[in-house]
């Protein structure tokens, strides 16, 4: 019998805090592939009585002070010290540092500071790079120990940690693409962060983006090597149960997710101005945070459709779950969407959802209804289309069923499995 | 006596524009003129003028030993009429060889058989008027919208009183039987029914430019001892296909045009072998068997069935509403009003808002001039409902009951528009 392999993972948002976010994807994933392999989840921050089953998940947090002293009191020693000679230069002594190399000087201070133990209030809130920074410091000599045979990382903000124990170990190093610089703050993304993902990319030995889209970004924007790109859709974890829904009168469409400009938040205000010439009984609801909230609130007041439109700020999944089913449409129009869960998450309350051409999930829901982001004009009329047409609606719910009985956790798990399998065997070859 | 029967189907529709939700109430055109003269132009130049040129030298050539049939539908004919005269013209020519039969079916290349009896008989009769206008014939035998058959159509048409009705030769209804002779409904008393050979047909109309079938390249000569071999096995082998076989789905570097002009010879050198016309072959045998179709079967796809056009929720619910406005349609007497529906009546609409393949959709997406099947449900519905808003408004005074002669003509004068398409004219015309 082949012995199962042990998997250092690393993780961010955990619990899963937000509706189609990162988190969402890592739980997924790595709770189906515990059926196959042993994963342990190095996390920030974990919460008492959160667990996975078979999964070791360890939050840095938890991490005591005493322990911080004895784990930064030795010098730990790489226990395979056989790495690619591609990385030979940058090994060293493990007090040279890996992220001060492409460092903004702000952090550098930050960087050469005493260890203290783990504490983030916030994943996503201040600076998110100081916390990134401590994050690998602690993991890092948290883990070196540690027996294991793959490293994986999901998205920039674990990077860090994974890049070093490969640095110091050997071990075969899969980053996991949810979402990438380029997709969140545009052309013009050239920042510390973007430098990340660009390194990782390079040192990586499998780069696994979760939609062919993605992948084109991570060859084309950051030079990645494509024969390394293996993509792997999200799967979702199927819906047990529906709130029972309080129907109102009108038509109810929704846009959910960050109101960042990588999201089209200014498209859907836009259309939803067009819809409301022809069918004014119709109500939209903004549900998620964002930079650009604001605006988008002054938006719809400026235009005067202010009273047709909800902001609900962040929605937990609950409430989240309430307003899909009482919603009759799901609108998407991401510029630049790696994946796009929430649309997943869309079409299990059996609603059309409208995404953009732009997205990854595009890729997995064939019977989605499809539109150029920016084209305000063709959204709007989908939009009415689907409300005003039951013949289309049921088309798409139907298609978008069909379609969502094969996107499993499961499928991704064993297509994550075959990636592992290639990098053992590539190695085997080798030694 | 084996006797080959070659029937060729005819057929452009009046396709919709790109009708937005935005048009409705104020742009009453809903037929793309550009796209159809377009298309028209397009295979008029690679199928229709250089086929008919090559037809009639063959008929020439071959003394009166070579015939063929056409079933062109009634909208077809408007479009060459006003656009393509020269096409009209060589099909006349045609017709005057005494070697050429003409077929009848629905004008409107239509389902009206299964929605509506009533307009169905109405096609028919317009049609057959056009033809004996057109080509001065009275057509003897029947063919309904992608040869769509039942028994029950076999006998309604009998009662109109044609000689024979063409089908699909659908193996599970023929049961390991040959299609090579006549049969027909068991309910018919007097009525042939001439079913496809569809593995010689499709050999032409869907393989021949195959370089992964096994056969390729097909030589005419080859064509012909797979036609000798029915010797003694069968009296007609009826080759059924669309006309644009010819140099437009198979296209004239295929040698598809080649194969053509010696594919006759090689037959009728054979001395036991002959070509027929429709009428003559139902003439010519008789009735051998009993073909029993309950359900209605056409050529269409594997499954031989109806599920290109109808079945799902988009389809059902155009065509269903499309035909509700029939009454609506007629009470109005306004022919531009009676001429847009009965254009819309059209199959192909319904063909285009086909989801069966949307991993391999790969016909019909050819066939389709939209971006997908929801597009061509929202045009539909988007033009419908200007129609169905145009009955309504003139509908008003007839209610009140005030003069119900005069009171709509004159909201009719103000609803149609000076300028008008060519098809509007070629109907007039053709009355």
């Amino acid at each position: 019998m082949v012995k199962r392999k042990k998997v250092l993972m690393f993780g961010w948002e955990f619990p899963p805090e937000i509706s189609g976010g990162l988190g969402v994807a890592t739980f997924g994933l790595c709770q189906a592939l515990a059926h196959d392999a042993d994963v342990k989840m190095i996390i920030p921050k974990n919460v008492p009585n959160f667990k996975i089953e078979n999964i070791e998940l360890v939050g840095l947090n938890s991490i005591k002070p005493e322990d911080i002293e004895v784990l930064f009191g030795t010098e730990p020693t790489p226990k395979i010290p056989i790495l690619p000679s591609s990385f030979k230069q940058t090994i060293g002594p493990y007090s040279s540092v890996l992220a001060s190399e492409f460092l903004d000087q702000t952090y550098y201070e930050y960087y050469n500071a005493a260890i203290q133990p783990f504490e983030i209030e916030e994943l996503y809130g201040g600076d998110v790079i100081s916390k990134v920074i401590e994050f690998e410091k602690i993991a890092v000599a948290y883990c070196v120990k540690d027996d294991f045979d793959i490293l994986h990382a999901h998205d920039w903000l674990t990077f860090l940690p994974a890049m070093r124990l490969k640095m110091i170990t050997g071990k075969p190093l899969v980053i996991h693409i949810h979402s990438t610089e380029f997709d969140r703050t545009g052309v013009e993304s050239n920042n510390w962060v973007f430098e990340l993902e660009r390194r990782a990319m390079e040192m990586a030995d499998c780069i696994i983006p979760v939609s062919n889209y993605t992948g084109d970004i991570c060859v084309q924007k950051y030079g990645a090597n494509p024969q390394k790109i293996k993509t792997v859709h999200n799967g979702i974890i199927p819906i047990t149960h529906k709130v029972d829904a309080k129907r109102r009168k009108g038509n109810l469409v929704v846009y959910f997710g960050r109101v960042t400009q990588q999201k089209g938040p200014d498209y859907f205000v836009e259309a939803a101005k067009k819809v409301l010439d022809y069918l004014p009984d119709t109500k939209f609801v903004m549900a998620g945070a964002g930079d650009l909230l604001e605006t988008m609130i002054l938006k719809t007041a400026s235009i005067g459709i202010g009273d047709k439109f909800y902001f609900t700020n962040f929605l937990n999944k609950d409430k989240l779950n309430e307003l899909l089913s009482k919603a009759d449409l799901y609108c998407m129009p991401s510029k630049s969407e790696p994946f796009g869960l929430s649309a997943l998450e869309a079409a299990q309350f059996g609603i059309p959802v409208i995404i953009s051409h732009t997205s990854g999930v595009a890729e997995v829901l064939p019977g989605a209804i499809k539109v150029d982001f920016d084209d305000v004009d063709k959204l709007a009329a989908y939009m009415i289309a689907a409300l005003n047409f039951s013949g289309l609606r049921q088309a798409v719910v139907n298609a978008d069923n069909t379609s969502l009985s094969q996107i499993t956790w499961e499928k991704c798990a064993g297509e994550v499995m075959q990636v592992y399998e290639s990098l053992f065997n590539a190695t085997n070859n080798i030694c | 006596m084996p006797s080959i029967c070659f029937y060729f189907q005819v057929h452009q529709p009046y396709r919709l524009k790109e009708y937005s939700y935005f048009d409705i109430g104020s742009d009453h055109q809903y037929f793309d003129d550009l796209k159809n003269l377009e298309v028209l132009k397009k295979v008029s130049e690679k199928c229709y003028l250089p086929t008919n040129k090559l037809m009639l030298e063959l008929i020439k050539e071959h003394k009166g030993k070579f015939k063929i049939s056409y079933s062109i539908s009634g909208i077809a004919l408007e479009q060459f009429e006003a656009w393509q005269p020269d096409v009209l013209q060589s099909f006349k020519d045609l017709a005057a060889t005494g070697c050429v039969e003409f077929i009848a079916e629905t004008y409107y290349h239509s389902l009206a058989y299964i929605f509506s009896k009533e307009e169905f008989k109405k096609q028919v009769e317009q049609h057959r008027n056009l033809i004996k206008k057109h080509f001065n014939q009275e057509p003897k035998v029947f063919r309904n919208t992608e040869l769509q058959y039942n028994n029950e159509l076999a006998k309604f048409i009998e009662d109109l009183g044609y000689d024979a009705i063409i089908c699909e030769g659908v193996d599970r209804l023929l049961n390991g039987r040959s299609p090579n002779f006549i049969y027909k409904a068991p309910n018919a008393h007097k009525i042939k029914s001439l079913l496809k050979n569809y593995k010689l047909s499709d050999d032409i109309a869907f393989r021949f430019s195959d370089q992964n079938w096994s056969e390729f390249p097909l030589s005419a000569e080859t064509y012909a001892t797979w036609v000798h071999s029915v010797a003694g096995m069968g009296e007609t082998i009826n080759l059924f296909m669309d006309y644009e076989t010819f140099g437009e789905h198979q296209w004239e570097h295929s040698g598809i045009f080649e194969f053509l002009r010696y594919m006759p010879t090689y037959v009728l050198a054979h001395k036991d072998f002959s070509f027929k016309t429709v009428s003559e072959t139902a003439a010519a045998y008789p009735v051998r068997d009993v073909y029993d179709a309950h359900h209605l079967t056409s050529w269409a796809d594997t499954e031989r069935d109806l599920s290109a056009w109808l079945g799902n929720p988009m389809q059902d619910e155009a065509i269903a509403k499309i035909y509700q406005l029939e009454q609506q349609v007629y009470a109005s007497g306004d022919v531009t009003f009676i001429d847009s529906w009965k254009k819309m009546l059209t199959s192909d609409h319904f063909y285009y808002m086909c989801t069966k393949y949307w991993a391999d959709g790969d016909v019909h997406k050819y066939f389709s001039p939209y971006d997908s099947p929801y597009d061509a449900y929202i045009y539909f519905m988007n033009a419908m409902s200007d129609l169905s808003i145009q009955l309504k408004s003139i509908e008003k005074p007839l209610n009140k009951g005030v003069g119900k002669e005069t009171a709509p003509k004159k909201t009719v004068v103000k609803a149609v528009p000076a300028k008008k398409v060519a098809g509007k004219k070629a109907v007039a015309k053709s009355k």
